[in-house]
């Protein structure tokens, strides 16, 4: 019993806390479950009528309350936090650091001057804050200076004004060790001031300098708490007129408090919860501090004559000088903080690793695959595809679908685009080395999970199938002797929200809906055809036989083309674009291989990198297709316009549809709409093209639109509703390019440098993540801080 | 001597500063740095003596109209003389108490643990708290603990004067507890307790003496908290006190004006425990 009084918990509690405390520090905004600009939207969810303010511990996704504002507390927190701590810190390094080297020359001074003690009698009579307040209150109120400049600002304010104070505590700690008798001897024995100072009276001290850099950490935070009080928020004060409110630009703890100070009288959480994190804080370093006071007091103190009634109970740890390998020796404290440290980075290896996961779209499968394909002489392919399917779900699943899109372009198929016909055929399907049976019909290939497989995490599908190309089919073609691979095996259908998410093959815009694969493709040709493809290398043209790999992709296009001219330039980061051509058409190929240089390099420059090795441009008969690392154009149309905007439309779609993946069927508008507003801003910010060019192919389709009497349609519906592909294209680029025009000023200065960039944060946020017009509401909220409502307009938001 | 000269000189300068500093502080147009504006510092020092040596204090603006500052901070200097008053007197009387003479009992322990937990909580937490606290206790109770009215009277200062106090209460209860405690191990107490005095009789003659050098170098810190307080208690509780002055204007007559007034209260109370220490040691402890 004795024992355990004898421990000191403030310490190990001070220790504990202090931990946690920085890790909420370091990993704060990662773990913030909304960001600082969105707001709870007024809402009636099953009977409830959900408004700000909202109380703390009512909603799982706003645990700790919204203010009365619609904001995130918990968000705020865990964003401000790191500021409340990290610049206290800031402020107390620089002070003790001059602070102490100062004191420690001038205490061993003969006699301080006396203008030095007047100085620092006047200077503590004046409180700390007032000092900051003025000088502060005029270039903190809604300040043309940036947040950082501010902070700067206060730092180095708040640090030169406690320095006096400082000085004079350690002058005198100094001044007054420097009379005992030890220090004599040092003299005598020939030491001189440096080596009295580092060697004799700063090992006596470090201790009391630990504690009191803890402690002045917390008087720090005290006073920024103090200026809050004031209105005066480190890092600037937003100051709104009509009613008059001030709001912390930064959202530090103390700001936060001072910003809710009017809530005294009601919804009184919103200044509470602040308030007890600060507590928290402040807390948890005391108790650290008086903890370490207590040790090192148990230590070095002598046991009192009378009673007194301050007795520590620590039991002192006296140094062992022989006890040489003790170091590792174990002991309770060095477990304890062992588990700590643990504790520490597991945890924040985790948040670092998870902190993206839940970005986007979730799905709940996967698939990779391993492709042998052959074709003969006569254009017969015969392949064998090894599909691996993962279940991430804790589903069961009864069944695998995959599309079989060449099985819809058999005889008598209905599509008016498509010339030929294929003959698909399904040899053989085995599921998990076993013989499984399978249900085809059009382009949806249905393979029921057996009962003991049910619950199996990942499933093996080897799939035997052959195929003819059709002629002058839709994307899957055969161009005289050129054969285009589009779509061509069998491709795992996503599990999301619980079901397969597959629907019907249609003529027109894509419908397949593919997650990010890797894929191993074997290969054997006829003679004298070139294999060119998504893989990440192609091989050397003529070679008829080998294996191309291809990772993380969403569709993997091969084209098999006999006597093609090749054109060759580079873009940035070394990247290698390709053009196959005919010479029997008016395009010059070097001008398009140019303008698919620069559209692409502008790509690299101002949105972001592109991840693979090479760009592959076919030019031939057939659609403007984008498939991942390769485009085909058909260059045998008139229109030389809309044939130079879609080599750059396509490359685009590398980003926007290659990396920023969405549902093409249910969110079309999401990777024709961005794409084609990245295409308008590359003619409009690179190529400098009027406005009312760059844009003018959107302005043309909804000009269509109208033309034909449609009236309005959202942009997020589901292909078999869309009117007309100008709602999928053209609206949403019109749309987004007119918020950037009423919203800029918040980000920049023009229109272009914000479009691009917020296209750009856009590509960063959601690479190789699946989006839903969810998403992008939710990102663009943030982005331009607006509500819901603004895109009522042209997107369907309850979906 | 001279060094209080020179004090009077440094304090003069710097609080005429501060109250300058509104005015030499700004932003450039440009919003990208600091500008210093020093060149009107010696037309700010010149105007304040002028003004003075006149024999007025100057003017200050409340709402739109211009009212001449003597006329008003009589008032307003005697509500915030009251609270720092009282608040640090008490604060010096409750932390000897508790922190020396009747330290040793075992209901003082209890009360040390509460004002060390309360140590470890900034002051303005506690002020914010309390008030959360008060208007909680209206709320269930319907008894009117404090008034956030000027015109208030006693029950606009009560609580203000309480929480002045703590601050000061809570530094110093901690210093004397220190300071005692290592008195306590020094080799007189050892000889005292070996002729067999009391412990109260070396309470008083032994370690009060000796402890109270520290408090009386200490003073001047343990005001400037409670006056630190001063200015955000008065501010944020609506007693109409000289902060009104600092806070309320942007010229510089008025805000100096209030930051002497604050320096006289606290030459007022400083003077007001020296004497009382003088009385106690001249009435119980024998020279």
């Amino acid at each position: 019993m004795n024992r355990l009084l004898k421990i000191n918990y403030s310490f190990y509690f001070g220790v504990f806390l202090v931990s946690v405390l920085l890790f909420f520090c370091i990993f704060g905004p990662m773990l913030a479950p909304h960001s600082l600009t969105s707001t709870l939207e007024t809402q009636y969810t099953s009977g409830k009528v959900l408004a700000p303010p909202m109380e703390p511990f009512e909603s799982d996704s706003y645990p700790l309350g919204t203010d009365k504002w619609g904001y995130d507390l918990m968000s705020m927190i865990l964003n401000g936090l790191r500021y409340t701590v990290f610049i206290a810190a800031a402020v107390t390094a620089v002070k003790m650091f001059f602070g102490t080297l100062m004191g420690l020359y001038i205490g061993t001074w003969k006699k301080t001057p006396g203008w030095m003690i007047a100085f620092e009698n006047a200077w503590s009579y004046v409180p700390l804050f007032l000092i900051l307040y003025f000088f502060l209150a005029p270039i903190s109120f809604n300040s043309a200076l940036e947040e950082s400049a501010l902070i700067g600002c206060f730092i180095a304010i708040a640090s030169i004004i406690s320095i006096p104070s400082i000085v004079s505590s350690v002058r005198l700690k100094t001044a007054e060790l420097y009379q005992s008798v030890y220090i004599e001897a040092a003299k005598a024995l020939g030491a001189n001031k440096h080596r009295l100072i580092w060697k004799h009276i700063l090992p006596q001290l470090k201790e009391t300098f630990l504690v009191m850099f803890i402690l002045e950490t917390v008087y720090v935070i005290a006073i920024m708490g103090q200026l809050a009080l004031m209105n005066i928020f480190v890092g600037g004060t937003i100051m709104r007129f009509d009613p008059i409110i001030y709001l912390s630009g930064s959202k530090e703890l103390a700001g936060l408090v001072g910003q809710a100070r009017g809530n005294i009288y009601g919804s009184t959480h919103i200044l509470l919860i602040p308030l007890f994190v600060l507590l928290y804080t402040t807390a948890s370093f005391s108790l650290l501090a008086n903890g370490l006071k207590n040790r090192f007091q148990s230590n070095y103190q002598r046991t009192p004559w009378i009673k007194t009634g301050h007795e520590p109970q620590v039991q002192p740890a006296r140094k062992k000088y022989e006890a040489k390998g003790s170091l590792w020796a174990l002991s309770g404290p060095k477990i304890a903080l062992a588990a700590i440290l643990l504790a520490f980075t597991g945890a924040g290896i985790y948040v670092t690793a998870t902190k993206d996961a839940d970005v986007g779209v979730q799905s709940g499968s996967s698939a990779n695959y391993q492709i042998d394909l052959s074709m003969d002489s006569d254009g017969v392919f015969t392949a064998e595809a090894v599909i691996q399917i993962k279940n991430k779900t804790d589903d069961e699943w009864d069944e695998l679908v995959l599309y079989f899109i060449p099985n819809v372009f058999k005889k008598g198929n209905p599509f008016e685009s498509v010339e030929g016909s294929s003959d698909a055929e399904i040899k053989k399907v085995t599921l998990n080395g076993k013989d499984a049976e399978y249900q085809l019909k059009g382009d949806t290939l249905k393979i029921p999970v057996s009962a003991g497989m049910a619950d199996k995490a990942k499933h093996r599908v080897t799939i035997n199938f052959d195929f003819t190309v059709p002629e002058n089919g839709s994307r899957f073609s055969r161009v005289g002797s050129n054969y285009y691979l589009a779509q061509w095996y069998p491709m795992a259908a996503l599990y999301q929200n619980g079901k397969w998410n597959k629907e019907p093959y249609s003529e027109g815009l894509e419908t397949f809906h593919t997650g990010f694969s890797d894929f191993k493709v074997s290969y054997s040709l006829p003679k004298g055809y070139s294999f060119v493809s998504t893989a990440e290398k192609d091989p050397p043209a003529g070679n008829t036989e080998g294996t191309v790999k291809a990772k993380k992709v969403r569709d993997f296009f091969i084209a098999m083309m006999k006597d093609m001219e090749v054109y060759e330039t580079e873009a940035e980061d070394g990247v290698k674009i390709r053009l196959y051509t005919r010479s029997n058409h008016d395009k010059d190929p070097a001008a398009s291989l140019e303008l698919a240089r620069k559209a692409l390099s502008f790509y690299q420059e101002e949105m972001g990198e592109y991840p693979l090795d090479q760009l592959d441009i076919v030019l031939d008969k057939g659609q403007f297709m984008e498939y991942p690392g390769i485009i085909t154009i058909n260059p045998y149309i008139g229109d030389k316009r809309f044939y130079d905007i879609s080599i750059v439309h396509e490359i685009a779609h590398q980003y926007f549809y290659g990396i920023v993946a969405n549902d093409p069927y249910h969110h079309a508008w999401l990777d024709e709409g961005m794409t084609e507003y990245a295409t308008s801003m590359y003619f409009y910010a690179d190529e400098n093209q009027p406005e009312a060019q760059a844009f003018g192919l959107s302005r043309y389709r909804m000009e269509a639109i109208a033309a034909e009497g449609l009236g309005r349609q959202y942009s997020n519906v589901p292909l078999n509703e869309v009117k007309h592909t100008g709602y999928i294209y053209g609206q949403p680029t019109l749309e987004i390019h007119k918020m950037i025009q009423e919203k800029y000023r918040q980000k920049g200065d023009t229109p272009k440098e914000v479009g691009i960039r917020y296209l750009s944060d856009y590509y960063h946020m959601f690479s190789y993540k699946e989006v839903d017009t969810q998403d992008f509401i939710q990102f663009t909220k943030d982005y331009f801080s607006v509500p819901t409502g603004y895109f009522n307009n042209w997107l369907d938001t309850s979906k | 001597m001279v060094r209080a000269v020179q004090q009077i000189v440094i304090i003069f300068i710097l609080i005429l500063f501060l109250a300058a500093l509104p005015k030499i502080v700004s932003v450039d147009s440009a919003g990208e740095s600091l500008e210093w504006n020093f060149g009107s510092l010696p037309q700010v020092y010149g105007d304040f003596v002028t003004e003075v040596s006149q024999g007025s204090l100057g003017t200050y603006q409340l709402g739109r109209q211009t009212r001449p500052i003597a006329e008003d901070i009589g008032d307003n200097f005697l509500t915030s003389l009251k609270i720092v008053l009282i608040g640090v007197n008490g604060a010096v009387f409750i932390s000897l108490i508790f922190g020396v003479f009747i330290s040793r009992f075992r209901l003082t322990k209890i009360f040390g643990m509460i004002l060390n937990t309360l140590a470890a909580i900034p002051d303005f937490i506690i002020i914010v708290m309390s008030m959360i606290l008060a208007v909680k206790i209206y709320k269930v109770t319907g008894i009117r603990v404090i008034s956030l009215r000027p015109d208030g009277g006693a029950l606009n200062t009560w609580f203000p004067t309480l929480l002045v106090a703590i601050a000061p209460t809570l530094y110093l209860f901690k210093l004397i507890s220190v300071k005692y405690y290592q008195t306590s191990g020094e080799d007189y107490i050892k000889t005292a307790v070996a002729k067999g005095m009391g412990v109260n009789y070396i309470n008083f003659q032994y370690i009060y003496k000796n402890i109270e050098p520290f408090i009386k170098a200490e003073l001047v810190k343990v005001i400037s908290l409670a006056i630190g307080n001063l200015f955000i208690i008065e501010y944020i509780m609506n007693v109409s006190g000289i902060t009104k002055f600092v806070f309320q204007s942007h010229e510089v007559q008025p805000i100096a004006i209030g930051l002497f007034a604050m320096l006289l209260i606290s030459l007022i109370v400083y003077i007001s425990i020296r004497l009382i220490f003088y009385l106690f040691k001249r009435g119980f402890i024998y020279e």
